[in-house]
């Protein structure tokens, strides 16, 4: 069973992967944090447009250059290692990755494509592409010893483990070609020697789409001529990456039965990925224990009430009765969705009450998680 | 004037990831149907989220009674597409032919927004559908995409416009935005919690949509604690509550173990805390928007069910939320 504090000292990559609203971005910021306490040289990366990253971390806005965070961002004790920062920004990542890829001229041509424009932000799997292309040039750089990976908030884990795949078929489109055999043609040749399905298909599509645009893609395709196998490549390696033992998948949920059930689906998928799996970050969690004396609030606050000295103590025990509920819940939330999945650990964040954003709360989290952070203690030499 | 939740045909409700929208959809539903009108409750992106409320099994693209005055209709673009060429252009077997060579999967990809077109078409089709001359919805609830993506989502018929000179789509999306933009017919209901992050993340989607011409209205602020402390003793008893509620039980003649004070002082401080923060949030939602606001109280139950989604859509109600 692998320990979450084992994961933070000892793993190059931690991929953070869950539904919306759970509190993904600040638990990646929070390991991040905690880790370059612990001493540390670590990169996270995000991809949350709400700039919520950035502020919490002291920093008015990130972008797709890291960024060291400045130790005065840090109350009190000053991190023993290095915090960095970056936002992904999904169109220029791709450009650069063109520019990357093929000669200058001809990746202007690709820029200057109108269907280029659209799909380099709209495709879906784009971010997520992206996202892994950058994982990629970080980890190429080797600056980082850690690596902490924010990703979109897809309703689908198969969009995510998918979309190197999903986009290289897009691009290779095999079949498309085919079909926009016509258009791909120097001149715009009429529909010849093309088969039936071939032109009811085009028939379709230029009905649906518009002529002009079709012309668009088919240029669009014949630009990126030659440049298939290099996309092939560049996702195989990240797919090694991500396979790589010195990786971790941490699947970050809240206890509510929505969360849960794609929380479910994400370790569900990534074992039958073979994807490393670290465990699940359950944030905002509400553990009221049953205490002794306190089995039944209610009619202990009927009798502060009655007493008439109850005024804090009454209401005081009517909600710990309510909390007492929404913890047992949660709980069986958990049970019924993760239960069967014993080999999974779970670390939990009790809800802080607080919205998290500035280091010192960040902090907060990495101690719900980790506990307090040893005094003296360093691991400053570089791994 | 109350702030109604009905007097447009569509309901669109979104808000941010994990606010529980919909849950407020659903309750929506609830207690519009309750007052006698007609509901399509509709999801897109496959959530599933629907018909478990329902204890039902998940709803398919075809529209399937989930309780009295309730239908669901999960929408997915592929059959969307589908019904759209056979609706508009009679073109029948072409759902056979466009499968087989992956058109739909080419189209709904390559024309950016088209996919939301024909997702926000099909309820267009909805909302102005009729038998016998009568509108066969009055309300339709749409359990939108988060307020993420839902500029964009509402967006792309200007993004296909763009792409796309002419021909069916782009009348379609005329269309679509057409209905969007006519306060009459369409509204965002936009839900919140009374925390500080989705309060921002509402206003600055309110602003966004204001800016597109969506009729914005009104706010829901979902999952409200109740606020049980004297206000002026929250912030201390949020620090530390276990000396008072101790002499409180003494003077009661309530013998509480030390083990006791502590977990009920525990759970005492987190409700004042977020009480406290609770109380900030809402002032900033009032002080950064205009738009009329609802609320609905936090459920404490140990399940979520039938009998809490009618409690919620009671509360909607006695806000004179459904005329």
């Amino acid at each position: 069973m692998s320990d979450l504090a084992e994961l933070l000292a000892e793993r190059h990559v931690l991929v953070c992967v869950g539904p919306g609203g759970v509190g993904k971005t600040t638990t990646a910021a929070a390991l991040a944090v905690r880790a370059a306490d612990e001493g540390r040289k670590v990169i996270v990366l995000t991809i949350d447009p709400a700039r919520r990253l950035a502020q919490s971390l002291g920093l008015d806005t990130l972008d797709n250059t890291p960024r060291l965070i400045p130790a005065k961002a840090f109350p009190g004790r000053k991190p023993r290692g290095e915090l960095w920062g970056m936002m992904l920004d999904m169109k220029r990542t791709f450009d650069e990755m063109i520019l990357d890829m093929t000669s200058r001229e001809r990746a202007e041509k690709i820029f200057g494509n109108p269907f280029y424009q659209h799909i380099s932000s709209t495709l879906a799997g784009t971010q997520e592409y992206m996202a892994m292309e950058k994982l990629w040039e970080l980890h190429e750089e080797g600056r980082w010893e850690l690596i902490v990976l924010d990703t979109p908030p897809t309703r689908s884990a198969l969009d995510f483990l998918d979309s190197p795949k999903k986009v290289t078929d897009f691009l290779e489109g095999k079949f498309l070609r085919i079909l926009l055999w016509p258009y791909l043609q120097a001149g715009k040749t009429y529909l010849k020697a093309v088969s039936f399905g071939a032109k009811a298909f085009l028939k379709v599509a230029t009905r649906i789409t518009g002529s002009e645009l079709l012309e668009d893609v088919a240029n669009f395709f014949l630009a990126f001529e030659g440049m298939y196998d290099t996309f092939k490549e560049r996702s195989k390696r990240v797919y090694d990456l991500l396979a790589a033992r010195r990786t971790a998948f941490v699947v970050v949920s809240a206890p509510q039965e929505a969360s849960l059930r794609e929380a479910r689906f994400f370790v569900q998928r990534l074992g039958s990925e073979k994807m490393p799996l670290g465990g699940v970050v359950m944030n905002r969690t509400h553990d009221v224990p049953a205490v002794a004396g306190l089995e039944d609030p209610r009619s202990l606050a009927e009798q502060a009430r009655a007493a008439g000295d109850g005024a804090l103590l009454a209401p005081a025990l009517d909600v710990y009765g309510s909390w007492r509920e929404v913890s047992i819940r949660e709980e069986a939330a958990m049970a019924s969705s993760l239960g069967d999945l014993p080999t999974v650990p779970v670390w939990r964040v009790p809800d802080l009450a607080d919205d998290v954003h500035e280091i010192g709360a960040l902090r907060r989290v990495g101690e719900a998680l980790f506990g307090p952070l040893p005094k003296g203690r360093t691991r400053s030499e570089p791994a | 004037m109350p702030a109604s939740l009905t007097d447009s045909r569509l309901a669109i409700v979104s808000g941010k990831g994990g606010v529980g929208k919909t849950t407020v959809a659903v309750a929506l539903a609830t207690a519009a149907a309750k007052a006698g009108k007609k509901v399509l409750l509709v999801e897109v992106e496959q959530r599933e989220g629907i018909a478990p409320l329902f204890g039902e099994r998940p709803i398919g693209y075809e529209e399937r009674r989930l309780a009295p005055n309730i239908t669901g209709l999960s929408v997915e673009p592929d059959e969307a597409l589908v019904e759209y060429l056979y609706l508009f252009y009679g073109i029948r077997r072409v759902g056979k032919v466009l499968r087989g060579t992956k058109a739909i999967e080419f189209a709904t990809n390559v024309a950016p927004g088209l996919r939301d077109i024909l997702l926000i078409g099909k309820v267009k089709e909805a909302e102005r559908r009729r038998h016998q001359g009568r509108y066969v919805y009055d309300l339709i609830v749409l359990d939108a995409p988060p307020t993420g993506r839902l500029p964009r989502f509402l967006d792309a018929p200007r993004a296909v416009a763009e792409l796309v000179n002419s021909g069916p789509i782009r009348q379609q999306a005329q269309g679509v935005l057409d209905m969007v933009t006519d306060p009459k017919r369409c509204r965002v209901v936009l839900v919140t919690l009374p925390e500080d992050m989705p309060v921002r993340e509402t206003v600055e989607a309110a602003d966004t949509l204001a800016k597109m011409n969506v009729n914005v209205g009104p706010i829901v602020v979902n999952a409200v604690l109740p606020e049980v402390f004297p206000t002026g003793k929250l912030r201390s008893l949020a620090k530390d509550p276990a000396e008072p509620l101790a002499t409180d039980a003494a003077a009661a003649g309530i013998r509480l173990s030390e083990e006791a004070v502590r977990g009920l002082a525990r759970v005492t401080a987190l409700h004042a805390r977020k009480t406290v923060n609770q109380r900030d949030a809402i002032a900033e939602l009032q002080r950064e928007t205009s738009i009329p606001s609802l609320d609905l109280p936090f459920i404490f139950s140990p399940r979520m069910g039938v009998e809490q989604l009618r409690q919620l859509a009671a509360a909607l109600e006695a806000q004179g939320a459904i005329t």
